[in-house]
């Protein structure tokens, strides 16, 4: 499973599913903290819309983290202060750089996590669509 | 005259400090900063853009310790940022595939995905809610019960529209609109690199974007009401809604998109408004082109997108004499921590600038030079 899909997959289903994955590693390899937790920023790009151009719109508080197995390096980051999520995430990356064969396994929980994240993504897209307005015009004489 | 400091005070400075919480506290209350994130959060989206920092915990801390004043707040949050190091830029941040919470739009009825209210305060009546008063976490409990059994039992069959277009495409097919082209020039960064003017137009919006709500709507506001722009403005777009944030891979190579990291995502709200301008056509005939003003910030604050909209515009079209078209006097007067700060440094001691005004006045007076 490619990188962007996995974060987005492990981080937006929170710090029970990375931990749940992170410690099939830890009780088998010896996982080194290189860089513990830590805050710092991530300054965001974005493009404005009118004539094309980028912008920064601000920065972000992240927590990163990076540990090592064997002479492969992890990193995790993550938005807000959460260092657990970050340690975990870490050691999650460094098993898939390091190709460690618990990986595979872990593709079934990761797309069944995704599909109870799409779920619950769409059910809260069907209940904003309550909030969606048909306007039809007044007819009111003389108005034109 | 030179400046002369001034020393002493330390006991009673303490004693002040001591009493600024005595006066948060007197009242035998606290409030937790999870019930200020969840229940202040507008002005935790505030606050969060005016600082340009987003961390709803850190804002809500901020609120806490400067009691709700929302320029303390502002100021606590750019003072803590600046202690902790910028780790990445993020990778071009997308709008298009925004989870859309609300869109709305003053100039057509029907657009492609809809029009969608979302949480807005636009409809109420604003008339006290004295119920407000006794509610209680059991009160809360229970309202939300109800409020999830009547979304799940009425859910919408139709599944809406996962990435909707932007209702200004509607114009450029028309060619009302010209075409948008994409430059991917670096932007500057005004935190790292003082604004000097003329500004360029990534430094224009940033510092837009950072602005202190009141001062850019004011401003914003102004310029509609005749202090600078000759035609009312339309919001073609409002939209409100979450945006993944995503960095390249530090650790090695990130060859495409599905190799870059994830690391959660950010609430913006923008605007895209339409202002009409009359222009000079082939033979000098009178024409007039529809243009654009962009509006973007961190967390939902409608009014200052709007406002920033109509700002961008106006910098970007100058008119000679217009205040609100004058880059330096809007882009150096919005900045919450700069305009408060000097604001709230004539509360400190001018006493020898003062005395020597004084001594100036009264020799003046007495009619010597």
């Amino acid at each position: 499973m490619q990188r962007l899909r996995r974060t987005k997959i492990l981080i937006e289903s929170g710090l029970a599913v990375c931990q749940k994955l992170s410690q099939q590693i830890l009780q088998k390899y010896e996982v080194t903290v290189i860089v513990p937790p830590h805050n710092g920023l991530v300054m965001v790009k974005v493009r404005d819309q009118a004539e094309g151009k980028l912008f920064y719109l601000g920065e972000v508080l992240v927590t990163e983290c990076r540990v090592q197995i064997g002479t492969t390096l992890g990193i995790g980051l993550v938005q807000d202060h959460q260092p657990k999520v970050a340690y975990h995430l870490a050691v999650i990356d460094a098993a898939y750089q390091a190709e460690l064969p618990e990986v595979e396994e872990w593709e079934g929980q990761l797309a069944a996590a995704e599909d109870d994240l799409a779920r619950i993504q769409a059910g809260e897209a069907l209940t904003l669509e309550r909030t969606k307005v048909h306007f039809s015009m007044m007819n009111i004489e003389g108005a034109h | 005259m030179a400046y002369v400091a001034v020393k002493g005070g330390e006991a009673a400075i303490a004693e002040s400090i001591k009493r600024l919480r005595y006066e948060r506290l007197r009242e035998r209350r606290t409030i937790a900063v999870k019930a200020i994130r969840s229940g202040l959060r507008a002005l935790v989206d505030r606050v969060m853009s005016e600082a340009s920092l987003y961390a709803k915990e850190l804002a809500a801390l901020a609120i806490k310790q400067a009691e709700g004043n929302p320029e303390e707040a502002t100021f606590l949050l750019r003072a803590y940022r600046s202690t902790l190091p910028r780790k990445y830029y993020s990778r071009l941040t997308s709008m298009g595939s925004m989870f859309v919470e609300r869109r709305i739009s003053a100039a057509f009825k029907d657009i492609a995905g809809g029009q969608l209210l979302g949480a807005s305060a636009d409809y109420t009546h604003r008339l006290l809610d004295f119920n407000l008063e006794k509610e209680t976490s059991a009160n809360v409990r229970a309202w939300l019960a109800a409020f999830q059994r009547e979304q799940e039992a009425e859910k919408p069959s139709v599944m809406p529209r996962v990435e909707l277009p932007r209702v200004t495409d509607i114009l450029r097919s028309e060619g009302l609109l010209r075409h948008m082209q994409q430059d991917d020039t670096a932007p500057r960064d005004i935190t790292r690199q003082s604004m000097t003017f003329p500004a360029e137009r990534s430094e224009r919006l940033q510092t837009l974007t950072r602005g202190e709500s009141g001062a850019v709507v004011a401003l914003g506001y102004a310029a509609i009401r005749g202090y600078g722009l000759a035609a009312h403005p339309t919001v073609a777009a409002l939209v409100v809604g979450r945006v993944a944030i995503t960095i390249d891979y530090p650790l090695g190579a990130c060859d495409s998109d599905d190799e870059a990291l994830y690391l959660g995502q950010v609430r913006v709200t923008e605007v895209d408004a339409i202002i009409p301008a009359a222009k000079k056509g082939p033979g000098g005939k009178q024409e007039i082109e529809i243009r654009l003003g962009y509006g973007l910030c961190f967390g939902q604050n409608e009014s200052k997108a709007i406002a920033m909209s109509v700002l961008d515009y106006c910098l970007e079209h100058p008119i000679p004499d217009s205040p609100v078209h004058d880059e330096e006097f809007v882009l150096t007067h919005i900045d919450s921590v700069e305009a408060s700060g000097f604001i709230s440094h004539l509360k400190l001691p001018h006493y020898v600038t003062f005395q020597s005004e004084l001594d100036a006045a009264r020799r003046i007076n007495r009619g010597e030079r």
